[in-house]
């Protein structure tokens, strides 16, 4: 620690005379104040805990698919146990092949009781009755199947 | 700002800069990735055929051969037939719809049936695979 004998630091360089006058400062006194941060980071906490909270973190099947184009799609629920069907009819979860015996167990521990909707992304060249299975077979243990579909171009 | 003369136990304040901008990092996160999953699509509803009353009437089947066609009743119709039918069948009531699809149809094609359907006001589509 060097006593600072020179001139003081510019940036802090409106010094009161007395250091121990720094407390009470005066109207006139255009010190830099430094802005008080705590009602901020208490705003940005709770934010930040409400979106953690909020946030819902699904499984994608790992592929992209071209969804066939339907002008009744509704938006689905984000929440949702996903599957995809490539155009090579291959059943897509979690980034891996699954076979069609797999899906109801698949849906069953990624909803974990709590009656998780799914949605099955297909791609519009890939085996419609390979499709109608996965249907049957995904609601076996979930009551509401979508298929995920796109806006026709207008 | 004050001046620190010497190793004084004198009141100081933690820098919480890093911390704010980490916070804020993790926010932006979480607000960009509660919308990661947009997806629009069609919910095919039927009624599991445990109540024998809904087979007091037949439904309205559309088949999908291997060959890519649409039919009905055995005549090749168009997607856009599709729609004019199933409201032309429903004298009173919501009608439901089958759509019978062969393995080799397309799944486009099965989804567009299903998507006229619901537009016509079907109550209850459902999709069945054809053994070959």
């Amino acid at each position: 620690m060097h006593q600072p004998v020179g001139k003081p630091l510019s940036s802090s360089g409106a010094q009161s005379d007395c250091p121990m006058r720094g407390r009470h400062r005066s109207i006139e006194n255009t010190e830099a104040d430094a802005i008080n941060v705590s009602p901020l980071i208490d705003v940005v906490f709770i934010l930040l805990i409400f979106f953690i909270v909020s946030a819902t973190f699904v499984t994608l099947p790992g592929i992209e698919v071209t969804r066939p184009q339907a002008v009744t799609g509704k938006a689905l629920e984000k929440n949702a146990v996903i599957f995809a069907l490539s155009g090579e009819n291959e059943i897509k979860y979690a980034g891996s092949t699954v076979q069609l015996e797999e899906i109801p167990g698949l849906v069953e521990q990624a909803s974990k009781d709590r009656g998780k909707p799914v949605v099955i992304q297909v791609d519009q060249w890939a085996d419609a009755s390979m499709l109608a299975k996965m249907v049957a077979q995904a609601r076996k243990k979930s009551a509401d199947v979508s298929i995920a579909t796109r806006k026709p171009k207008a | 700002m004050r001046r620190r003369l010497s190793p004084e136990p004198e009141r100081t304040e933690i820098n919480v800069s890093p911390l704010i901008d980490l916070v804020f990092i993790l926010l932006i996160f979480f607000i960009v990735a509660t919308s990661f999953v947009n997806e629009v699509g069609i919910t095919p509803k039927h009624k599991d055929t445990a109540s024998s009353s809904s087979n007091l009437e037949e439904p309205l089947a559309f088949d999908l051969p291997a060959s890519g066609q649409l039919l009905q009743d055995g005549m090749v119709i168009r997607l856009e037939q599709v729609a004019p039918l199933v409201r032309s069948s429903s004298m009173d009531k919501a009608p439901s719809v089958l759509v019978r699809v062969s393995p080799g149809a397309r799944a486009g094609l099965a989804t567009q049936v299903m998507d006229q359907a619901m537009l016509a006001g079907a109550q209850a589509v459902k999709l069945s695979p054809l053994a070959q």
